[in-house]
């Protein structure tokens, strides 16, 4: 069974399909998805410029980093539940999108990311807190985070900009009609 | 009379130029409705409450004010492109209305209170009506593509 014919039967589903063709859900679920995104985008914004010592300087580094921690999983759970809803409805138009691709790569190594500077930097505040200046590998994961997050959002968007070629948009005999995600205009 | 031919526009003249104003426009409205909500789970008492109101409102308002000015030039470049299309559309009407007042609300009510460090009641009161005028606004925008 080919990664193809998955993506496929994920789409034809009963719930892929309900979810797509709801005037009504499909688009709450992509509101809910960027409404949870600012949420999530503004915490991760002032924390790497905290960390940077860009942004709210009269707070110390451990209660941005400790306090905004249960909201950004709280965040990305939801975002991430209407991110896999979003694609699950529409499947096949994401398995031949280069941008959802990108996508998940920048997501994993959002992944790396977190397993490269959680000790030293994330976990590691109250040290933070006391160091003279911010240690250069603090900064480094800073921009690395603003970086792969700005990344993440613009592949999110270009998304709805790609167009399948014409052959594999031909659906098989007896398979539902691709539905394509015009770009929102 | 002269007319707008959006033919003319340079958003309608590259393939790049409209979805990456859209990226600019989403990335500062998550940043200036982020920060805003950030005040607001304080305000509503369930976030950063080893920090006071006014100390986060203080903290987060040029961020806020910075990003909101991104999204209030990106916006009517977008509109730019197709103005009819959006002049009649429910969501931009609709997200039209929800903006304006939660841009008065935000620059009235809701900074007076917060640097008033408010009685948890007037906080939930105000953080959550704050919560629910911006989350309109981007439930309208959204629904621009869908209406």
């Amino acid at each position: 069974m080919s990664l193809l014919s998955v993506f496929q039967w994920l789409q034809a589903t009963e719930f892929a399909t309900a979810l797509r063709e709801s005037a009504l859900v499909y688009p709450t679920v992509m509101a809910t998805h960027l409404t949870g995104m600012a949420l999530f985008g503004g915490m991760i914004f002032l924390t790497d410029l905290r960390i940077l010592g860009i942004a709210m300087r009269g707070t110390p580094v451990s209660d941005v980093v400790n306090q905004f921690r249960p909201w950004k999983h709280a965040g990305l759970t939801l975002v991430a539940t209407c991110g896999i809803m979003l694609a699950w409805a529409k499947a096949e138009f994401y398995y031949h999108n280069p941008f959802f691709w990108a996508k998940l790569i920048l997501l994993a190594l959002v992944g790396v990311h977190a397993m490269v500077f959680r000790k030293s930097v994330y976990k590691n505040t109250a040290e933070l807190d006391r160091a003279p200046v911010m240690p250069t590998n603090a900064k480094v994961a800073a921009c690395l985070s603003l970086l792969l997050w700005i990344s993440i959002l613009s592949m999110g968007r270009l998304i709805g900009y790609y167009e399948l070629p014409v052959q594999a948009s031909v659906p098989a005999p007896g398979q539902q009609t691709l539905l394509l995600a015009p770009a929102p205009r | 009379m002269l007319a707008y031919d959006p033919s003319t526009n340079p958003l309608n003249n590259n393939e790049w130029s409209f979805p990456l104003l859209e990226i600019i426009h989403i990335a500062s409205f998550a940043i200036s409705i982020g920060t805003i909500f950030i005040v607001d789970l304080r305000l509503l008492g369930i976030g950063m409450r080893r920090q006071s109101v006014a100390q986060l409102l203080k903290d987060t308002a040029p961020w806020t004010l910075v990003s909101l000015a991104i999204v209030l030039m990106s916006g009517p470049l977008i509109f730019s492109s197709d103005p009819n299309l959006y002049l009649h559309n429910p969501g931009f009407i609709f997200k039209m209305e929800a903006l304006l007042v939660a841009i008065v609300y935000n620059y009235t009510v809701h900074s007076r209170v917060a640097r008033s460090n408010p009685s948890p009641v007037l906080g939930k009161l105000v953080g959550g009506i704050s919560v629910a005028l911006w989350v309109s606004v981007v439930f309208g925008g959204l629904f621009i593509a869908f209406t």
